[in-house]
């Protein structure tokens, strides 16, 4: 096998037994990248020499007998709204086309620390807005499942450079189902942890009370291995948990006998195609063979989430993205005749449609006379989705739902049409609005050989959980993790 | 529920030509349709986090980034300040 295509876990174990280089496994994922990369369009940057000298410094420590984290050595991609210093940031938004932040994020920190190699920055929908990468003010990214197909987003890049091999791991971000939802439609593995357990320092806001770093892998305990590198307290982000973590890709491997899985049955109504229902169900009789005990539950507001995701991610995004106005970072209108003017058409000519609309819609949200009619009610009413998962949380340890209402959608199928792309995320907006942690695994694919996705939500804290059911499911499917053909 | 978009897009500090305003009005129309959906209900609203108040950090001097760091993002720079133009005649 081709040193790209294999696992995290794989490569640390080989790379331990002196058998391959980081050297050689970065330059195995630069090859392929150089192979695929123009069909795909993964990333936004690629650091193939800083990643090079990186790979160098890593085999040198470990020649010299240093004792290295799993992660050192691996070539990781990293969503273009997490900063790295010296390396461009653009959110894929023209408005920071040329920002190199002068900091890095806490997460891509502890990447470094951990020895972590980055392989570039990968694309998204202009600072994540959107499900589907098509809102990349660089240039659409395709499904390598099939190049004709949307790769979900708004991490599609990440999760496409994980699928394709053009990465063995990735960080994206979930505000509303970004790192779930492009996990489905590649079929990779993507998690949303608990919001403060992953620092948001350096993550470029979206909505700041929704938004979570997680990671990406082509398998769950390499996916395990990222969690455990990135999350912990951090004092530069006041939402960051102070608390301990263990090592996931430890605790994997433990069954899911007893374990009490409950089905919300708003999750798998008509909004759900038949495909992706059939393919969901079936991993639910997998999971009951294996000792599981399996109970219909009901979330019954769940109907009003897609509302209320809207409404309180918008209001902060527009508060968020008021600090773009051309005066400290970022792009600057060339013709302008006072500083309202500035701002305005610095703003106007550095945001993409999508952007704007959501902005506009949250300052509607916000302003004199809408507030209590739309804010202060959603924010209500994220109060009563919160209290309906705790009291399902009384009766199932997990719940299971599909992640997509479909399979990867054609590029260009709902690009003018927002409210038809909002339900994408219908089956993920609810974790977030609740602060929860949830995983997307494959589950089988569709027609055309299309990847469906599962999605397991849990307690807040419960990834242990989450990524043990979620390794057992994958031991059952006989393994996750091959790297299709490109194109 | 009706709203101005030009309202909206001067608050927001945006300019909307003739057709898109048009466009974006429609699409805006769509949305605030779906979320006005939302039902009125009692509850009170959440805390951000409950179980994890937020804790501020001490008020220490620490190392930052350096002015020259801060301001190399910056469009146009002079003797160390942000350039912006005129703002008192």
């Amino acid at each position: 096998m081709e040193l790209y295509a294999m696992t995290a876990a794989a490569l640390s174990a080989a790379m331990r037994r002196g058998e391959v280089s980081s050297a050689e496994i970065t330059q195995s994922v630069f090859d392929r990248i150089r192979a695929v990369e123009d069909k795909v369009g993964a990333y936004v940057t690629l650091c193939e020499e800083e990643a090079m000298a990186q790979a160098a410094a890593i085999d040198a420590r470990r020649r010299a007998g240093e004792a290295l984290p799993p992660l050192a050595g691996i070539p990781v991609a990293v969503k273009d709204n997490i900063c790295t210093e010296g390396v461009r940031t653009t959110c894929a938004s023209k408005i920071l086309g040329n920002f190199v932040p002068p900091y890095s994020a806490a997460a891509y920190e502890k990447l470094v620390a951990a020895g972590a190699v980055m392989t570039g920055k990968t694309n998204m929908d202009e600072f994540a807005m959107g499900s589907s990468c098509e809102n990349s003010a660089m240039h659409p990214t395709c499904n390598p499942r099939d190049l004709s197909r949307v790769p979900g987003g708004s991490s599609g890049g990440s999760a496409a450079a994980v699928a394709a091999g053009e990465a063995i791991l990735a960080l994206g971000s979930d505000t509303g189902g970004s790192i779930r939802q492009p996990a489905s439609l590649c079929g990779v593995v993507g998690l949303k942890p608990t919001y403060g357990a992953v620092s948001r320092y350096g993550l470029v806001a979206f909505a700041s009370s929704l938004d979570q770093i997680g990671p990406f892998g082509r398998t769950v305990e390499d996916t395990a291995m990222l969690l455990s590198a990135i999350c912990g307290p951090d004092a530069h982000d006041a939402t960051s948990a102070r608390r301990e973590y263990p090592d996931f890709a430890a605790g994997l491997g433990r069954g899911v006998k007893g374990l009490r899985i409950g089905l919300p049955r708003e999750y798998f109504g008509p909004g759900i195609s038949d495909e992706v229902r059939a393919s969901v169900m079936a991993a639910v009789e997998a999971f009951r063979a294996e000792g599981a005990q399996v109970r219909e539950i009901s979330l019954p507001s769940t109907d009003a989430a897609l509302s209320v995701y809207y409404i309180i991610a918008c209001a902060e995004a527009s508060s968020n993205l008021a600090r773009f106005d051309g005066v400290k970072y970022g792009y600057r209108a060339a013709q302008y005749e006072n500083l309202t003017d500035l701002y305005e058409r610095t703003r106007s000519e550095g945001f993409g449609d999508e952007v704007k609309r959501r902005i506009m819609l949250g300052t509607m949200v916000l302003s004199t006379g809408y507030s209590d009619a739309f804010y202060k009610r959603a924010k209500r009413m994220q109060g009563r989705i919160r209290a309906e998962f705790a009291e399902a949380f009384e009766t199932c340890d997990l719940i299971l739902t599909p992640t997509s209402p479909t399979t990867a959608f054609r590029l260009g199928e709902h690009v003018d049409d927002p409210i038809r792309m909002y339900a994408s995320d219908v089956c993920t907006v609810t974790v977030n609005i609740a602060s929860l942690p949830a995983i997307s695994i494959p589950c089988g694919t569709g027609d055309g050989g299309l990847p469906i996705g599962l999605q397991l939500i849990g307690p807040r804290f419960s990834e242990a959980l989450l990524l043990n059911a979620a390794d057992h499911y994958e031991k059952l499917a006989g393994g996750f993790g091959a790297v299709p053909a490109v194109g | 529920m009706t709203f101005d978009i030009n309202h909206i897009a001067k608050l927001a500090r945006l300019r909307l030509d003739g057709a898109q305003a048009e466009k974006f009005a429609a699409q805006m129309a769509d949305i605030v349709e779906m979320v006005a959906k939302l039902p009125e209900i009692e509850d009170a609203a959440v805390e951000l986090d409950p179980q994890n108040p937020m804790v501020l950090r001490p008020d220490t001097v620490e190392p930052s980034l350096r002015t020259e760091e801060i301001l190399r993002n910056a469009p146009q720079v002079e003797a160390g300040c942000f350039v912006v133009p005129r703002v008192v005649d």
